[in-house]
């Protein structure tokens, strides 16, 4: 495989030198804009990018005439490059400096500046046109073809700083593209990371150029970036995912310009963005199609818990989905797909002429019908009339998850029963025998032993006794437990909630 | 730790967005093991207070000195919790990873992060019982479990002063009590919390001391002095009535409690 494949580059190497050329300096330039371009997108500043690779014209043009003045060298690579960071860094100083001592906001001094300077780049070409001999029009839309043996090292060069860089400081760039604030506090140097990112993007955006050119480069570095944006949710993922999908554009662009005899820049963004859409409607959490599929499917989770609850009330005895209908007072066919999708997750047993609870399914009901007597006996203490606790309850009991049940459960003071005298479910949850828990959940029968003892009981009882639980005093008040000594000696305690809740009783 | 020395030092601190001051002269001592409650209506410069301690902000004028050293010795010594609405929800970034970054401050650019501070983050993730989101993308959290993981970073970073920006907007009961739970806990440990905080019907309960803020520091001190009608509505101006009625309805409703 590796042999064949060396042999097919030796090959392509013999017949075409520049495809070959073509092909490495794409590989590069492609995948360092794509680990760059993910900066970008998660820093929102694809405009600031897109101003520093128009602003490179000036730079460009700068370095050009310095070494043809100077030196009469002509379009030395390596002063054109160095022309246009600067120009690049230029722009992004004056962009942050004008933007944070002017009223003017931030994309329009973008714009003020990047045009400018492109403009300034554009003058001097014409002024000094008989000096200068830049082709304007490759600058504009990238010559592949024409990237020489000067450039493959330029991009070469480029790349491996550009990667060792993001390697290296790879959770510093996190940081402060996540969290600048915090990164400040922590001593990273927030500025500085900020220009050493600016002449990366500066960098790439060069060799970029190069190759599509200054319209289309904005794409090399997005595209990829906000596709792999779309399938990845750790950043060290994304980098990985965007760089291979910034090559595999360049390749089929640049294959399908082979073989279409179209412009190689314009047919490798045209895949990226083919991408972009292709993901964009595939992906499959952030796509639009699961985005759909969600929607379809999401069910209204109020109504399966009503089905849940109608059922339990109905104690054992099987429920139709029409008597089901009945009970929560909608149309049957409404509750169809939340009967079938409760069925699907093991959670109701039987069909529609009757449907029972499954174990787990009983579990859950009794989960909801005990959130829903402590909010109707929580809403009983706030002083909601007794003919609207039903309503209110029946629309709170859908906010029951396990901390908010417990703090209700803990600040009512553990009741019994809710204001229409039913039991509310104990906190089967935690009442799991050998776990540990506060004497103040348990109720009549549980029994247990003493692990550790707070300081209001400390003179009452100690570790390692054992405990049963009787009737609770003083309309539920009063915890009564008995205790039995190491001797077998039988004591009875009562104890308040505050008293109960310091006391911690491996269960039996 | 030289526990004579006060955790917070501020003196004439200004600072300024635009020809605007966003805090004007403000001084403030705040010694080690207090819980500081910061607030002031929208706009008083609440946020702006807590990223000049933290030295995100330069300030114009003034000076700022924890535990008597100047700010850019104490970097790392800061933990911070944001505020909901700054933060990128959408950012690549999971539970575990989010954990992960108190340790940062600890270990320079060219160290790999080691076993140990995984356990730690896994540790902070455990206290505020998160670890079982641990591998969740951190849009996918509720408003609650959102900050009770950077109150895990915040304790992974172990910082001597932990600052917070509005962690009770907008989050469930039980969140609440979670981070009051690690409030109580993180003071009863000797580290000193400031908190910038919106709701003035609980501040007098959450907090040691306040401090009332708008551009200036209009009062610092217990509640009892802080919360005072004629100050707050000085400082609120038009937004009193709401408060007032707010005052009955928790006056009335506060002996069932």
């Amino acid at each position: 495989m590796m042999a064949s494949l060396y042999d097919w580059l030796v090959s392509v190497q013999q017949a075409s030198p520049h495809l070959m050329k073509a092909l490495l300096a794409g590989g590069l330039v492609s995948t360092t804009c794509a680990l760059i371009g993910c900066f970008i997108v998660l820093r929102r500043t694809s405009f600031l990018a897109d101003a520093v690779a128009h602003s490179m014209l000036a730079g460009v043009v700068a370095g050009y005439l310095l070494m043809k003045l100077v030196y009469g060298d002509s379009a030395h690579t390596g002063a054109m490059l160095i022309g246009s960071i600067i120009s690049g860094i230029i722009t992004v100083a004056m962009v942050s400096f004008v933007s944070r001592a002017s009223r003017v906001k931030e994309d329009a001094v973008i714009g003020i500046m990047y045009t400018g300077i492109f403009a300034l780049g554009g003058v001097m070409v014409s002024f000094f046109s008989d000096v200068i001999h830049i082709d304007l029009y490759h600058f504009v839309i990238g010559s592949l073809l024409g990237v020489g043996d000067a450039d493959l090292w330029m991009m070469g060069t480029v790349s491996c700083v550009v990667v060792v860089f993001i390697v290296m400081t790879f959770r510093w760039l996190q940081i402060i593209t996540f969290d600048r604030v915090m990164a400040a506090s922590i001593g990273i140097p927030v500025v500085l990371m900020d220009y050493l990112l600016t002449m990366s993007t500066s960098l790439v955006v060069v060799s970029g150029v190069r190759m599509v050119g200054v319209i289309l480069v904005v794409g090399l570095l997005i595209a990829p970036a906000a596709t792999a944006y779309l399938l990845c949710d750790r950043l060290r993922n994304m980098l990985w995912v965007s760089a291979l999908l910034g090559w595999t554009g360049f390749l089929m662009g640049y294959i399908a310009s082979e073989y279409m005899n179209v412009a190689p820049g314009s047919a490798i963004v045209v895949v990226l963005t083919a991408q972009f859409m292709l993901v964009f409607i595939i992906a499959p959490r952030y796509g639009l199609l699961a985005d759909w599929r969600r929607r379809l499917t999401a069910l209204p989770q109020q109504e399966v818990e009503d089905i849940l609850g109608s059922v339990l009330r109905a104690d054992g005895e099987a429920l139709s989905l029409q008597q089901i209908a009945g009970y929560l007072d909608k149309r049957p066919e409404r509750l169809r797909r939340a009967a079938a999708s409760l069925d699907r997750q093991g959670l109701l047993a039987g069909d529609a002429q009757g449907y029972t609870l499954t174990d787990d399914g009983r579990k859950e009901a009794r989960r909801l019908l005990r959130a829903h007597r402590l909010w109707e006996t929580y809403l009983r203490e706030a002083g909601v009339h007794e003919e609207n606790l039903h309503a209110h309850a029946h629309v709170l009991e859908h906010v029951h998850d396990e901390d908010a049940v417990d703090y209700l459960d803990d600040k009512l003071g553990h009741p019994l029963t809710d204001p229409h005298g039913s039991e509310i479910p104990e906190d089967f949850l935690h009442l799991v025998p050998g776990e540990l828990v506060k004497l103040a959940i348990l109720r009549e029968g549980h029994t247990g032993r003493i692990h550790s003892i707070g300081n209001l009981v400390s003179d009452q009882a100690i570790a390692g006794e054992t405990v049963a639980v009787g009737p609770r005093e003083d309309n539920g008040r009063i915890w009564v437990v008995s205790v039995t000594d190491a001797s077998g000696n039988i004591r009875t305690l009562r104890l308040d909630h505050e008293q109960a809740d310091d006391v911690s009783i491996r269960l039996d | 730790m030289n526990t004579d020395v006060s955790a917070i030092d501020v003196q004439n601190l200004t600072v300024s967005y635009g020809p605007v001051p966003a805090l004007l002269d403000v001084s403030v001592t705040i010694p080690q093991g207090q819980l500081v409650g910061v607030i002031g209506p929208n706009g008083s410069g609440k946020s702006t207070f807590i990223k000049s301690l933290l030295g995100f902000l330069r300030p114009d004028f003034g000076d700022i000195r924890l535990f008597d050293e100047p700010i850019e010795n104490s970097k790392g010594r800061v933990a911070y919790v944001p505020q909901r609405g700054a933060v990128d929800w959408d950012f690549p970034v999971t539970v575990r990873e989010v954990a992960l970054m108190g340790r940062y401050a600890k270990r320079p650019i060219w160290q790999n992060l080691t076993a140990e501070d995984r356990d730690i983050a896994d540790q902070a993730l455990e206290m505020v019982r998160m670890s079982d989101l641990r591998n969740r993308q951190i849009g996918q959290l509720s408003g609650g479990q959102q900050q009770r993981v950077f109150m895990a970073r915040a304790m992974a970073q172990g910082g001597d002063i932990l600052l917070l920006d509005e962690p009770f907007a907008g989050v469930d009961a039980a969140t609440e009590h979670a981070i009051l739970d690690v409030l109580e806990r993180t003071k009863a440990s000797g580290r000193t919390l400031v908190v910038v905080h919106h709701d003035l019907t609980t501040a007098a309960e959450y907090f040691d001391t306040i401090m009332l803020l708008k551009q200036r520091l209009f009062a610092y001190g217990s509640p009892e002095q802080v919360m005072h009608p004629d100050l707050l509505s000085q400082v609120y101006e038009g937004k009193l009535r709401v408060f007032a009625t707010m005052d009955a309805n928790s006056s009335s409703a506060g002996d069932e409690s």
